[in-house]
């Protein structure tokens, strides 16, 4: 399990997918079947999550994050 | 003496750089000429002149059609033998022209309407190979979302594939990745309707192995992999990646590629130096993508293991059409739409249409036809950063060099050799730098060290050092990567000292700084007391010397002053200084005594 803090974004790669970036500029790809609430633009999160060596996908914009939980943060 | 060789070097660098020029290339070919006669001569004249050809060289002009008489404008069958005997004769001071009759030939041009939207297949030179080859009888695996028979696949053939996430034989697309990647490879092609394929006339397989949210596990890939070897596929594209090494993967790799299947990945879009997973591994050949300049999309991952590099567009709000256009789904309604996309998953399915037109003309052994795919590359010179691997794809040249009957099998095993891959911890770049200028530049270090033998210690480890730091660096460790580190530690350690200005980000020109004779300068105020860094100082001082004197004769591109006389001048003045400089630093040095 991994805590990441970032920004939610929109990513333009394969037929679109959501992206976590962290304030490093490291890019996660978020998961399929994340809740909703989470998946909107500019949102600043901090998620818990895991990291899914398993999975590939059409975007490959970053290693693949699973999330279990995630908090809103102050923008 | 040292005049003679510098004049010596700088001669051969100039040879090098004018035989090397692509505009004495062949330029196309003729089996017959044609005479342009002057306006001024009369009929009869003429017919003299055409029977003194025909006297002496045994060959009959005609007019060149119906609408030649005004012009005078004869043919004759003849090659380039006769054409120079002609301009040498009596004959040229009757004409106007003695010229080859080129032929032209009409490209294969297809009638879909957006095919003019398609900048990245006339980017790969795709209508000349299709003069060759559609890839017909070559079947192409599409590991992917699945594939739609969208109306412009309706006249694409199709074998039997698998749905691995739903377990079920219908392998149709629910997210419209897997159909815009096949239409890349086999879009239904001259049929009057949307645009182009590349190898149309190859079989597709679909196998869906992610689902409509573009995600899948490796253990239904791996199973994908091993069912289009079985079943006779002989390309397998794969236009997806992650970040995990599993070995489930690359057994199945291993034993398609042992089958004899080329299998193909996109190198990844997180715009990182390494290929992600399963691009990485050895019997994959990894694309990196271009945007629709030629230059690396801003996305593309680069560096360790990416092998070619092809069109995978790059959408901005000003340009939509700088992505890749095909007929997929709307994955909301399922409704088939013409959408440009974006991305290294664009890239591979263009290496995988060009392996199957390979294929389709009898080269079929997948270590051949990625040698093709990398030899008949269209080079990009100074790529430091392995953006574009052997190069930009071209269709026309790979399919022409896959038909040369004998591939030199020299060629192929120095290849095999250079493309080493040792293991997943670090990849090896052969092409990165070219070995005879390099090893010419410490041979020239050595010679400038042996004008000097008087007063240098010749077998000392320092003067050595200093030679080859000076002049080459560690020059083989440029092409050294490590996966997932960056790179520049060693194009910092592969860098000669005037080299040094431009390694860190990876740019090919010479930084004036640090290709001149500031450093050797510092050098020797810092060192020359020194017993035993005496010696490396005044070696690499002479060393930056043969760099400069080399890099003026080959490639003078320094940072501001351009590449023309004024950069070879800065580089030879500087030069001179250098070794102006180590020859007084040497005697200095050695009434100092040998101590090294």
């Amino acid at each position: 399990m991994i805590t990441v803090e970032g920004t939610i974004q929109r990513s333009g790669m394969g037929m679109g997918t959501w992206a976590l970036v962290t304030s490093e500029g490291q890019t996660y790809e978020i998961h399929q079947g994340a809740p909703k609430d989470l998946l909107q633009p500019e949102l600043r999160v901090c998620v818990k999550g895991e990291i899914r060596n398993d999975v590939m996908t059409i975007a490959m914009i970053g290693p693949v994050l699973e999330v279990k939980s995630f908090e809103l943060l102050k923008p | 003496m040292r005049r003679l060789l510098l004049i010596g070097l700088f001669c051969l660098g100039l040879a090098w750089a004018v035989l090397g020029y692509p505009g004495f290339a062949n330029r196309g070919s003729y089996d017959s000429i044609v005479l342009d006669f002057r306006e001024d001569l009369s009929p009869s004249q003429i017919d003299q002149q055409l029977q003194t050809l025909s006297q002496q060289y045994g060959v009959t002009a005609h007019l060149n059609s119906a609408f030649s008489q005004a012009d005078h404008l004869y043919v004759l069958n003849g090659d380039s033998r006769l054409l120079q005997a002609l301009r040498r004769s009596d004959l040229r001071k009757s004409v106007e022209a003695i010229d080859p009759n080129y032929t032209y030939q009409a490209l294969e041009v297809p009638n879909d309407p957006d095919y003019s939207k398609q900048w990245n297949l006339r980017s790969i030179n795709i209508e000349t190979a299709w003069d060759e080859t559609k890839g017909k009888d070559v079947t192409v695996a599409v590991i992917d979302t699945g594939i739609t028979k969208v109306p412009d696949l309706a006249n694409t053939k199709f074998v039997r594939g698998y749905d691995f996430v739903n377990d079920r034989e219908d392998a149709s697309d629910d997210n419209g990745h897997g159909t815009h990647v096949a239409g890349t490879i086999a879009q239904s092609t001259n049929n009057d309707y949307g645009v182009a394929g590349i190898a149309y006339e190859a079989q597709l397989m679909p196998l869906k192995v992610l689902s409509s949210f573009g995600g899948g596990t490796v253990a239904d890939i791996a199973e994908a992999i091993r069912f289009a070897a079985d079943q006779g596929a002989t390309v397998i594209n794969m236009s997806l990646g992650g970040f995990g090494d599993t070995h489930v993967l690359k057994e199945a790799i291993d034993y398609a590629h042992q089958k004899g299947v080329v299998v193909v990945a996109a190198a990844g879009n997180s715009n990182t130096n390494s290929a992600a997973f399963p691009a990485r591994y050895a019997n994959v050949i990894s694309v990196s993508a271009l945007d629709s300049t030629g230059a690396k999309a801003p996305y593309s991952n680069f560096g360790a293991g990416v092998d070619i590099s092809a069109p995978g567009g790059a959408i901005v709000d000003e340009n939509p059409l700088g992505g890749i256009l095909q007929e997929t789904i709307d994955p909301e309604t399922g409704k088939p739409q013409m959408v440009p996309l974006q991305g290294t998953s664009m890239a591979a399915p263009h290496v995988a249409g060009v392996a199957a037109l390979i294929q389709s003309v009898g080269m079929k052994e997948p270590d051949k036809v990625a040698f093709v795919l990398q030899q008949s590359a269209q080079v990009v010179k100074d790529d430091a950063l392995n953006h574009f691997g052997a190069g930009r794809l071209d269709a026309t040249a790979a399919v022409k060099l896959a038909q040369r009957e004998n591939l030199d099998v020299k060629d192929f095993f120095r290849w095999l050799r250079d493309n080493g891959y040792f293991n997943l911890r670090f990849w090896i770049d052969g092409g990165v730098t070219a070995l005879l200028p390099k090893l010419g530049m410490v041979l020239g270090s050595y010679l400038l060290a042996w004008f000097l033998r008087n007063y240098l210690p010749m077998g000392s480890f320092a003067l050595a050092s200093g030679l080859v730091t000076g002049s080459a660096g560690l020059f083989f460790l440029r092409g050294f990567y490590i996966f997932d580190l960056p790179q520049a530690p060693f194009r910092i350690l592969g860098s000669s000292i005037p080299e040094l200005g431009g390694a860190i980000q990876g740019s090919p020109l010479l930084n004036p700084f640090f290709a001149s004779v500031l450093i050797p300068f510092c050098l020797i105020a810092l060192l020359l007391g020194h017993s035993w860094w005496k010696w490396f100082a005044v070696g690499s001082t002479l060393g930056v010397a043969a760099c400069l004197i080399g890099s003026a004769a080959i490639d003078p591109a320094v940072l501001w002053l351009g590449e023309g006389w004024l950069a070879r001048g800065f580089l030879l003045l500087n030069a001179g200084l250098c070794f102006g400089l180590g020859s007084l630093a040497a005697k200095a040095a050695s009434s100092g005594g040998h101590t090294a």
